[in-house]
């Protein structure tokens, strides 16, 4: 029996790649021999995504996407499908943690410099995967069709109405109506799960194949592949499996652990990770007191708000997000930790999170005059942050990165 | 001398500075909460698990409440299976319209035009616990007072200006705002003095008092209905919530396990290369 199976195992083999990529990319594939907690994050991304994308296949299955029904299918869900809350807020409270965790990886890329030469293309996928995750979460939320739903909808969509010249037709062409209604629920569906979900999978797999050629960064910012073995391991690598894969399952542990902590015991996250407001039936009629996005948009709603114009809103939120491409072109350093770059580097990127903190809580909140000033003040940190980059990372004196981990 | 850096390290310093005194600002700087003119909710805990005051509060809801409030997301044969009432005795006592089966949805007995009467349809309130909060529906109910220049005669301190009537009135009574003669206190927070260390009283208004013997229940068996009826909103409202927070502590627990022997593991292995 066993014969057969390794003839016919052979015979696969000879013909699909399975050892081979199975060594390459996950038994013998080395990685830095000493990382820190920040270097788990992408492990555990990857972990959220998968529960996202299961949970969200059962979820389609009771789910209607019409005006009609999407809401009260939503309710169908939390009571007569068994079980069926438990998906649910699986995958409402993943949706959050998928946020926080790549919030997580991205700042340990600027921490880090994960995104120096030659990993600009890891960068560069990385952050395509975040713009299609704020679109996928954008449209995953509309679903429900609460009032929330509708009228962020309607603030987002607006936003396309900005855009001088084609900006009425888009927005129409986007919304597939005159107002928001079924025909953009239905194709919002669409997108969200089929569309976004297949560029999302394909960008990982580029994000890990880019990875993979290049190598795994280390807090010290020591380039592993300069000292090597007779086989040409590098001295400070071990290989994936076991080590880098019971390293990730501990905290996938912990990450699980935070996770059914909130899904079970707060999943509304405070009204954070699922607004009140949502659990009221979108009505055209009626506007709620105060339109907030879900919270891991609410840093750019900040900055949208802070300028008055429109079509300024628009292009400072947008640039917002794009500037995180060309980070890689940003950055001067001769090193590429924190650890070893000056201190205005270690001045700039601890305004810059205190920048962003506060812009989010106060995409939360209100406007009052303070706020606004506020969210003025956060906006000029955050792009401070970066355009003046090239400038405080070159002109610092930076310390010397030692030869081994 | 100072340098380039210095300042850089004084302004950025200076701006931390200015956001935590944002924040603290914001702190003192509280809003006016959901409960408006009440002041801040009364604080509701909902006790899933007492079965009891759930069957008080569906039954209060049932005879007050859903001729007006239907609850269209919930099913009838559930609330009689979660509150383990026996079918037959639910259906016999609190199920009116006779052709109704276990599994239909509880969507209300009111007829169409009834937005004409209170000038808005009396919304569904199977999600009520969930967009408004318990404290908020437990504050809302016992808000009520007399004030003759609204349409029911009655007003309301959480929710200024509320169509709806105050159903309840015959088991609370006649409800009134008064004025009344209260302590002024000191800026250290003790009360106020004369000379002859007499208390200084001072007449502050906004007071909710029932008349006496205008009612059937008493204030404490009133609130304790009004509790079981806010108790019974929440189930309604998410109905998996006691099964929820039963399990969750099993699956934190087994994650925590997890955890343990994961990193018992990892740290087994570690020791490979960590010599």
């Amino acid at each position: 029996m066993t014969e057969i199976a390794g003839k016919l195992f052979t015979w696969i083999n000879t013909r699909l790649p399975i050892v081979n990529t199975f060594e390459r990319h996950l038994s013998k594939h080395p990685v830095p021999s000493k990382v820190n907690f920040w270097y788990l994050f992408g492990a555990l991304a990857a972990v959220t995504l998968i529960i996202q994308v299961v949970t969200g296949i059962w979820l389609i299955m009771p789910y209607s996407n019409t005006e009609e029904q999407a809401f009260s299918s939503i309710e169908y869900i939390m009571r007569d499908v068994d079980y069926g809350w438990i998906i649910r807020y699986m995958h409402t409270t993943g949706a959050s943690l998928f946020f926080a965790v790549v919030y997580l990886h991205m700042f340990r890329g600027l921490l880090y410099g994960s995104y120096q030469k030659p990993k600009e293309l890891v960068w560069i996928f990385g952050c395509t995967i975040y713009l299609a995750m704020m679109a996928e979460g954008f449209l995953g939320y509309v679903l429900p069709y609460g009032q929330m739903s509708y009228w962020g909808a309607q603030v987002i969509i607006s936003l396309f109405g900005a855009i001088p010249y084609i900006g009425e037709s888009l927005e129409l062409w986007v919304r597939g109506d005159y107002y928001i209604s079924g025909i953009t629920v239905s194709r919002f569906f669409a997108l969200h799960v089929v569309a976004l979900p297949l560029v999302l999978i394909a960008l990982v797999f580029l994000h890990l194949v880019a990875l993979h050629e290049v190598g795994a960064g280390n807090p010290e910012g020591v380039d592993i592949e300069e000292h090597l073995d007779e086989d040409g391991v590098p001295l400070d690598s071990v290989p994936f499996f076991p080590y880098k894969v019971l390293n990730a399952l501990v905290a996938i542990g912990v990450f699980m652990t935070v996770f059914s902590i909130i899904m079970f015991f707060f999943p509304e996250g405070g009204g954070y990770f699922i607004e009140m407001a949502n659990f009221q039936e979108a009505n055209p009629l009626v506007t709620p007191d105060h339109i907030a996005p879900v919270w891991y948009y609410a840093p750019f709603y900040t900055m949208l708000r802070a300028i008055p114009d429109p079509l300024g809103g628009l292009i400072v939120m947008a640039s917002a997000v794009a500037i995180f491409f060309i980070v890689p072109w940003l950055d001067r350093s001769k090193v590429a930790s924190i650890r070893y770059k000056g201190i205005y580097s270690k001045i700039a990127i601890t305004m810059f999170g205190v920048s962003f903190l506060t812009l989010g809580y106060l995409g939360t909140v209100g406007v009052t005059e303070v706020r606004k000033t506020m969210s003025v003040i956060c906006t000029i940190i955050y792009f401070a942050y970066f355009l003046l980059m090239p400038i405080y990372t070159k002109y610092e004196t930076t310390q010397e990165v030692p030869e081994r981990l | 001398m100072i340098s380039l850096a210095n300042y850089f390290q004084i302004f950025s310093k200076g701006i931390v500075l200015f956001i935590l005194l944002f924040y603290l600002n914001e702190i003192y700087a509280a809003e006016g909460g959901p409960c408006k003119d009440y002041g801040e909710c009364d604080k509701f805990q909902y006790s899933l698990n007492d079965i009891e005051s759930l069957q008080r509060g569906a039954s209060t809801y049932i005879n007050y409440c859903y001729g007006c409030h239907s609850l269209k997301y919930s099913r009838w044969g559930r609330v009689a299976k979660d509150l383990q009432i026996p079918e037959d005795i639910f259906f016999e006592n609190l199920v009116f319209d006779k052709s109704i089966k276990p599994g239909d949805l509880m969507v209300g007995a009111m007829p169409e035009d009834s937005a004409n009467w209170f000038g808005v349809e009396p919304p569904d309130l199977t999600l009520v616990s969930r967009y408004k909060g318990d404290d908020w529906i437990y504050s809302y109910l016992r808000a009520y007072y007399e004030d003759s220049s609204k349409q029911y005669g009655v007003n309301n301190l959480v929710y200024p200006g509320t169509a709806m009537p105050n159903v309840l009135m015959s088991l609370q009574g006649n409800q009134r705002l008064v004025c009344k003669d209260v302590p002024v206190l000191a800026r250290n927070g003790g009360e106020k003095r004369d000379d002859f260390g007499n208390t200084i009283f001072k007449e502050k208004c906004g007071f909710l008092e029932v008349q006496d013997g205008t009612g059937i229940l008493s204030r404490e068996e009133f609130d304790t209905l009004i509790y079981d009826l806010t108790n019974f909103l929440v189930y309604v409202g998410e109905p998996s919530k006691a099964t929820r927070e039963r399990i969750g502590w099993y699956v934190v627990f087994y994650f925590l396990i997890f955890t343990a022997l994961s990193s018992l593991l990892y740290r087994e292995y570690h020791k490979d290369y960590n010599k």
